[in-house]
């Protein structure tokens, strides 16, 4: 049992002054800047490929992926709006009983 | 050693903890999200004023309903509270498009109506845990007509400090448009990853703390029930995450009293209701001066704030959770019954 708890003693204090360590650094803006700088890059790639895609699709006359999710998206609007008119209805109706 | 190892590997044999088990009826459904009423306790409602609980949109809402005998819903259904849980589901593709404005105004919104309908009650109290308490916030400035009483959890209002999370999104090289533009939503892994930035050793921490406790099989069902939850996350819709991030993140436009919602210009001095906010000591993720800066703000008279130690997730759903916060927040709807 003494080895298990000496060890788990020495582990908290090697992960709190590690983790304190690890945390200055991540903070920096000498690894946040590049860290953004790539995942700016590689998102621009992946957005420039699929744009490529997408016209590729387009020339042969099909619908493109952004295509069907505006579609989606817009029956999906199109549900909440007559969920609203719903509820206006309702309340309409309840204050003309009244 | 060896035998904590081999101890901890026979739990693994067993079933991992069934997690959000509290019986729901669902009451709404719209586009992803679901409006979920826990059933009554059988001798009846102690209060009528209906919860509705507001989880953040990017983990799964069963944090509030962890397990039996650790979950925040079974104990307020217990109490006699009639309680109400947003469910934010899973957004898929075409959610990219989902606004902020969407999900502040017209789902919350919806949800509230629909709680205090079923309640036979005009208000609702309503409580928002992390981003769910931003949302929430921002739906009482602009429609305070249902809302009895508002409970912030852990809630980001301000949005400059000195914590990682408010750093990494306010690095200038970071592009949100071509994060958005390329994913659409914003895939749970990279927000992850971001969490995991918080505290790189936490794995390894979270290991030797299951070795340590290896025979405490309660200690263990909770630990594996809530990493069940730290682990099942959710993509960000894009549009919303724009807003997010430039507008609450980068301007700090909640404080700085710039934010809109659509035509909304959102003012925090137009809260008025009574108002609980709650923060905690080693809070990493919402560090608690970004969630306390709320008091300044708002104009109800009747606010309060508890300062509690523990972080993020833990104080919310601990056994201390139990004895201390949650009798507290039930405490503070039951003197304000609408």
């Amino acid at each position: 049992m003494f080895g298990w708890d000496a060890f788990k003693q020495y582990f908290n204090a090697w992960e709190t002054s590690t983790a304190k360590v690890v945390e200055a650094w991540m903070k920096s803006p000498l690894v946040l800047e590049p860290a953004g700088a790539w995942l700016t890059a590689m998102m621009k790639t992946k957005a420039a490929a699929d744009k490529g895609a997408a016209a590729a699709w387009g020339l042969v006359g099909l619908p493109t992926k952004r295509d069907q999710e505006r579609t989606l998206h817009a029956l999906n609007q199109i549900q909440s709006r007559l969920m609203d008119l719903e509820e206006q209805l309702a309340s309409l109706k309840s204050e003309s009983n009244q | 050693m060896i035998d904590r190892i081999f101890t901890l590997a026979r739990r693994f044999t067993k079933p991992m903890p069934r997690v959000g088990v509290t019986p729901a009826t669902v009451v709404h459904a719209e586009n992803k999200w679901r409006l979920l009423h826990y059933d009554r306790r059988p001798q009846g409602l102690a209060h009528k004023t209906p919860v509705v609980l507001v989880p953040s949109l990017i983990n799964r809402h069963y944090v509030l309903d962890l397990m039996p005998e650790k979950s925040f819903v079974e104990w307020l259904v217990a109490q006699g509270h009639d309680v109400y849980c947003i469910d934010w589901g899973t957004p898929t593709d075409e959610d990219r498009f989902v606004t902020f404005e969407d999900i502040a105004d017209r789902y919350i919104g919806r949800a509230i109506r629909a709680a205090c309908k079923r309640s036979g009650a005009q208000k609702a109290h309503v409580l928002g845990y992390c981003l769910g308490g931003t949302l929430a916030l921002i739906h009482a400035a602009i429609r305070p007509q249902h809302v009895a009483s508002l409970t912030l959890l852990a809630t980001p209002v301000g949005f400059h400090d000195d914590g990682m999370l408010s750093r990494w999104t306010r690095t200038r090289s970071f592009d949100t448009g071509a994060l958005i533009e390329a994913m659409g939503n914003v895939p749970w892994q990279l927000m992850q990853s971001t969490f995991q930035m918080l505290r790189p050793t936490m794995t390894a921490a979270k290991t030797v703390s299951m070795l340590d406790r290896a025979w405490d099989d309660e200690f263990l069902d909770g630990f594996l029930a809530l990493e069940t939850w730290g682990q099942d996350n959710v993509s960000f819709p894009g549009a919303s995450y724009r807003t997010y991030i430039d507008e609450l993140y980068r301007g700090d436009a909640l404080v700085n009293d710039r934010f809109k919602l659509g035509a909304n210009a959102v003012h925090l001095s137009e809260v008025r209701c009574p108002t609980l906010v709650v923060t905690f000591e080693n809070d990493a993720i919402v560090p608690w001066p970004s969630a306390a800066v709320v008091m300044e703000k708002i104009a109800s008279r009747d606010k309060h704030r508890l300062h509690l130690p523990g972080g993020h997730v833990g104080a919310v759903v601990s056994k201390k959770a139990a004895k201390g916060l949650w009798p507290a927040m039930a405490k503070f709807w039951a003197d304000r019954e609408a």
